[in-house]
Parts: C-alpha cells; sequence; structure tokens
C-alpha cells in the first residue's frame, strides 16, 4: 500500500507538483491520469525516492520512504518512465544484476529469473544482448528487473507509451496478475482508454494537484460527461482555467 | 546502513561494470593500442638510434685527392672500422644528393704547406641538416683532430719542446650517475607510460558508468535498487580502477619485454624491469590508479553528455604528460614535497625505482597516502553529485 499526503516539489521556480494526496491500495490498480507535464513523473520519482519532495509524507507500506527511502525501495518494484537498459548485456543478465542488488543469490535468483522469463514469455531474447531490442522487448526485460524482488508495490511510469497492441496487453496481462496476487499496483498514463480499462481507482492530476479522484464511474457522475475522455478533459481543462 | 551489504552490493555493481566493459570490444582494443603503442614506438626509435651509432663505427670514407697526402690515408685506414674509398667526381653534388653521407677533400698543395709545418687545410663535405649523417660526420671529424694532434705532439717534440706545454688545461668528465641512472635518465619516458596506462585504462569505464549511463537511461532505474549512492559510486569507481592497474600491469609487462629486444647494451645502457622492481611499481602506481580514476569518475559526472564526458578525458589525459615532459627536459631530482604530490609522486617513484634506487618506504607511504586520500574526497564529492537530482536527470 502507498500512501501520499500533500507533496510538493519545486524546480526553481516552477511548481512541479503541489499538494498531491492520494492512497493506492493493496490487491488494486490505481491510475494515475494526466496530462503530459501535469506532475505524474515527478510525484513517482519522489515515490521511489531518486527526488526529494519539499514537504509532504510518503508511506510504503508501512515505512517513511522519506526517512528510509531504502527500505522503501526494498518494497518497490519501479519501471521509470523512458528507462534505459545496457546494450551489452542479455536480458537475462539484466534481471540477475537487480535481483543480485536486492540480496538475491545462487539458486533462488535463477529460479525467480526463469519464473519472469516464462511469465513475460521472454525465452526467446533470454540471452541475447538488449542492443538490438524492439520496444516491446525492451519494456519486457524493464518489467522482469522491476519484479526480480517480488516487491508487494509496483510503480509503473508509462509502461505502454509507444506499444504496440500485442505488447500493451503484455503490459495489461501482468499488471491484472499483480492485482490478483494482492500487490499495490500504481500506474501512470495520459490515455484515459487505457486507464479506465485497466484501473480500480483513478487519481486525475493537473498542473501538480489532483483535481479528482475515484472509480471510472465517479469520474463521469463528478463532471457530468457520460463519456470518460470529456470527463478528462474538462478536469484537466477545468483546472487551468481557475 | 548494513555494511555488510553494501559490501556485497558494491562487488556487484564492479563486476556488472567490469562484464559489461570487456564486451565492449572497440573501447578495449583502444585501450589496449593506446597503452601499446608508447612502448613499441620507443622501442623502433631507440633501435634506430642503435642502428645510427653502430653506422658511425663503421664508416666509410670517400677521400677525394688520395695522391697528395698518403701518410694521413695510410693513418686512417689503420683505425678501426674505417674504409676508405676513392671520393666522387663531384663531392659537393654527392653529398647533396645523399649519395654520400660526407667526403674528405685533400688539396693539391696539402704536401706542400704540411711539410712547411704551416697549417694545411682539409674539407670535409657534409650536409649538417642530415640528422643520420651526423655521427659519421663527428667521427671522421675527430678521426682527423687526432692525427693533428698527433702531428703536433711529434713537431713539438722535434723542436724540442713538450708537448704538454700547449695543452694549458685538460677537461676530465667525472661522470656520478651510475649506468642505471644514465638509462632511467634516457627511458623517462617508461614512469610516463606507466602513469599514462593507469589514466587511460580506467577512462572507459569512469565515463561510461557515469555520463552513459545517465545518457542510455539507465541510472534511474539502477538507483531505484536499495543502496547508498556511494555504493553505486564506489563500484563503478572501483571497476575503473581495476581496469586502470590492468593496462597498467599490462604497460609494465611490455615495458619490461622491451628491452630485450634492444641493443641498449652496445649503446652503453644497462636498463632492465625484473622481478625486483614488481613491489616498487605496484607501490607508486597502484594507488594512483584509485586517484586517477575517481578523478576521472567525478569529472565525467560533472559532464552534461557522454561527449562532453569525452572531450573532458581528453583534456584530463594531459595531467599525467605534464612530469613526463618535464622530467624529460631537465631532471626533477627527488625534493620531499615531490611525492605529496598526487601525479607527481607516483612518477618520481617510479623514476627512482625503474632508476635502481628505490626510495625509502615513507616515500611511498606518503605518495599512496595522499593518492588515497584525494581519492577517497573525490569519490566522496562524486557520491555527493549522485545525490543531486540535476545531475541525475541531466540539465
Amino acid at each position: 500500500m502507498i500512501r501520499v499526503e500533500q507533496l510538493r516539489k519545486n524546480f526553481g521556480t516552477v511548481t512541479a507538483v503541489s499538494g498531491v494526496s492520494f492512497t493506492a491500495e493493496n490487491g488494486a490498480i490505481t491510475g494515475l491520469l494526466g496530462p503530459n507535464g501535469a506532475g505524474k513523473t515527478t510525484t513517482l520519482r519522489m515515490l521511489y525516492a531518486v527526488m526529494r519532495p519539499d514537504s509532504g509524507n510518503i508511506r510504503v507500506d508501512d515505512v517513511d520512504a522519506i526517512a528510509d527511502p531504502h527500505s522503501a525501495q526494498g518494497r518497490l518494484g519501479v519501471l521509470p518512465d523512458g528507462f534505459g537498459l545496457y546494450p551489452r548485456l542479455t536480458a537475462r543478465e539484466h534481471i540477475e544484476y537487480f535481483g543480485e542488488l536486492h540480496g538475491i543469490t545462487g539458486a533462488s535468483l535463477r529460479q525467480r529469473t526463469q519464473e519472469l522469463l516464462d511469465l513475460l514469455d521472454m525465452n526467446a531474447i533470454a540471452d541475447r544482448r538488449t542492443s538490438g531490442f524492439s520496444h516491446g522487448e525492451r519494456t519486457k526485460v524493464g518489467l522482469a528487473r522491476a519484479l526480480v524482488h517480488s516487491p508487494q508495490n509496483v510503480l509503473l511510469d508509462e509502461p505502454t507509451n509507444g506499444l504496440d497492441v500485442m505488447s500493451t496487453r503484455a503490459v495489461r496481462t501482468i499488471v491484472r496478475r499483480l492485482k490478483e496476487e494482492g500487490r499495490c499496483v500504481l500506474f501512470s498514463s495520459h490515455v484515459m482508454q487505457e486507464v479506465s480499462a485497466l484501473c480500480d481507482s483513478i487519481v486525475v492530476i493537473a498542473q501538480g494537484q489532483v483535481v479528482a479522484r475515484g472509480t471510472p464511474d465517479d469520474l463521469r457522475r463528478h463532471t457530468g460527461q457520460e463519456n470518460l475522455e470529456d470527463a478528462f478533459v474538462a478536469l484537466a481543462s477545468g483546472e487551468r482555467r481557475a | 546502513m548494513n555494511f555488510g551489504r553494501s559490501l556485497r552490493q558494491i562487488a556487484i555493481v564492479i563486476r556488472k561494470e567490469i562484464k559489461d566493459s570487456l564486451r565492449d570490444r572497440r573501447a578495449l582494443w583502444s585501450i589496449v593500442f593506446s597503452v601499446s603503442i608508447g612502448p613499441i614506438i620507443i622501442g623502433f626509435m631507440m633501435n634506430r638510434v642503435a642502428d645510427r651509432q653502430r653506422e658511425a663505427e663503421q664508416v666509410r670514407v670517400p677521400v677525394v685527392g688520395m695522391q697528395y697526402a698518403p701518410a694521413l690515408v695510410d693513418w686512417l685506414r689503420q683505425q678501426s672500422g674505417v674504409q676508405i674509398v676513392e671520393g666522387p667526381q663531384n663531392p659537393e653534388e654527392a653529398v647533396r644528393n645523399q649519395d654520400e653521407e660526407l667526403t674528405l677533400i685533400i688539396p693539391k698543395d696539402f704536401a706542400h704547406t704540411f711539410n712547411q709545418s704551416k697549417p694545411a687545410v682539409l674539407q670535409i663535405v657534409a650536409d649538417s641538416s642530415r640528422n643520420d649523417a651526423r655521427p659519421t660526420v663527428e667521427r671522421v671529424r675527430r678521426l682527423l683532430q687526432q692525427y693533428g694532434a698527433e702531428i703536433g705532439s711529434l713537431r713539438l717534440i722535434a723542436r724540442g719542446v713538450s708537448p704538454a706545454a700547449s695543452q694549458p688545461i685538460v677537461l676530465e668528465d667525472i661522470e656520478v650517475s651510475t649506468a642505471q641512472q644514465r638509462a632511467a635518465q634516457i627511458l623517462t619516458f617508461i614512469p610516463m607510460f606507466i602513469i599514462m596506462a593507469g589514466f587511460v585504462g580506467g577512462m572507459q569505464i569512469a565515463t561510461d558508468s557515469t555520463a552513459g549511463e545517465r545518457e542510455r537511461g539507465s541510472l534511474e532505474p539502477l538507483l531505484v535498487n536499495p543502496a547508498p549512492r556511494l555504493v553505486f559510486v564506489g563500484g563503478k569507481w572501483l571497476a575503473a580502477a581495476l581496469a586502470a592497474m590492468a593496462s597498467t600491469a599490462l604497460t609494465t609487462v611490455l615495458c619490461a619485454y622491451l628491452p630485450r629486444f634492444l641493443p641498449l647494451e652496445e649503446m652503453g645502457i644497462r636498463f632492465r624491469i625484473g622481478p625486483e622492481h614488481i613491489t616498487g611499481i605496484i607501490g607508486a602506481a597502484l594507488p594512483m590508479c584509485l586517484f586517477s580514476s575517481a578523478l576521472q569518475s567525478a569529472v565525467a559526472t560533472l559532464a552534461r553528455s557522454f561527449k562532453e564526458a569525452q572531450s573532458y578525458m581528453g583534456v584530463l589525459v594531459l595531467l599525467p604528460m605534464i612530469p613526463g615532459v618535464l622530467g624529460a627536459l631537465y631532471p626533477l631530482g627527488n625534493a620531499p614535497w615531490m611525492y605529496a604530490m598526487p601525479m607527481l609522486g607516483p612518477y618520481v617513484l617510479l623514476t627512482n625505482v625503474l632508476g635502481g634506487q628505490p626510495p625509502a618506504i615513507n616515500a611511498f607511504l606518503i605518495s599512496a597516502g595522499i593518492s588515497i586520500v584525494a581519492a577517497a574526497i573525490l569519490v566522496r564529492i562524486t557520491a555527493t553529485l549522485f545525490e543531486s537530482e540535476r545531475i541525475i536527470f541531466g540539465r
């Protein structure tokens, strides 16, 4: 479970995140929805402790992520936005590298790596260097290494951005599976359909603030728009006018 | 922070960076090439110098007008390694066209003037812009001066004067350096090569694992792993330092084998790198590798892009050349303060070790201590930079 309270972050004079609060429950998929530049990535970066918030609280399970970032990171599996791979390492080596950094070794590391390769249908590319990988294959590697330590909480920053239909489906399958396992999945996207199809709960962010939250149905009711995309536009631009 | 866990994580990072860099064949070969090219070129150059010296001992002297000074020609023939041949028709043109290195001309009136005990003229036709002919010309000039001196002494004796009277002063050279020291002076480039190798060897990992890692976008996911930044920075630094040490070892081995293929004995130089030098080389060079890799990692982390980092490396590589170039221009000596300078200390240590005069253990300890402390400070700075969001996410 992830609980965020009054998160703030400025870059110089620019306010990127201004008082974001939400809770992402276990066994549920929470969508962080917002237009480009709304503060989704910055919020997530503070969650996985590569950025320090100016103020606010973050709890990952029962860990204070600001006071004890490494314990929080141990409970998080993260697929950052626009992440990169090591072109000269194989897919398997990527998974094993992160597994080792999480303290998994020997037979259990090999077994867990194989599990992920099977799960993501990556056996054909497991021992190839990643330099020639397609975007879909790269995303799979990124996902697999994020999940190597079986984290209770999974943060995915625009994971389906630019993916083809097949790869998008593969990602959704994994996300649903993580939910079934009782994990907490926090998923960011700027694509309405994606979020409404997948998420149990949606947090809409615009201009660094939470402008709405609830189930997809709640959002429709809240804005009075039948179509969820219209609801999203109403929320995002409504905030901008204010 | 769990210390044992951090150490394990550092080892994991080191292993990954080393594996990664070993697969970068192009970078690997460029390191091997750049650390071996120096010793190999020097090998060729030394061989050429030796060849020329050998040539100078075996001189071929074309003489025009042999019949005018048969005694002189006979005397020359008796000197070892001198071969007298008939001179060319047009001596100046032959020398200018490089058909001959020199030509000795004995003018027609040589015998006449000589017999009158007046200075008799001999002409040497030579091209002073030709470096390769210089030893030969020098040798011939010395032979002729020696002949002149001998004749002069005989003339004085014939007149009842001691030849010593015409020699108001005698210059005597007292050489204080041992043969090994002279060798070290001539071979000052070897310490420089060893230090350069340490510098070049760690460069690829130092840039690829910092500026390169960020540019690829693999830094952010890496930093999500639960470890202090010092762990990542430390691992990357030590991986670079290990590569630097490996390339230092490669250059040292090359330099150790080089003299076997060089006619150093002929040139009056005794130089070898043997087992007795190994401890000294390790003591001088390895702490330097820790320092240079730390410096490179810090600079590469500050660079805005991989390209920028690489161009900074091009500037940094001039650093280890400074003491080498200075040392070649004039002997640096070994004042105690030198050991306390990060790049200079190891250089002076290596020069003395290879010169057969290993400095006291204190000098090693000071130099190593300074290198390690400087490295620790730089690594600490780099780790702080890794905490900075501006550095992690670029600017």
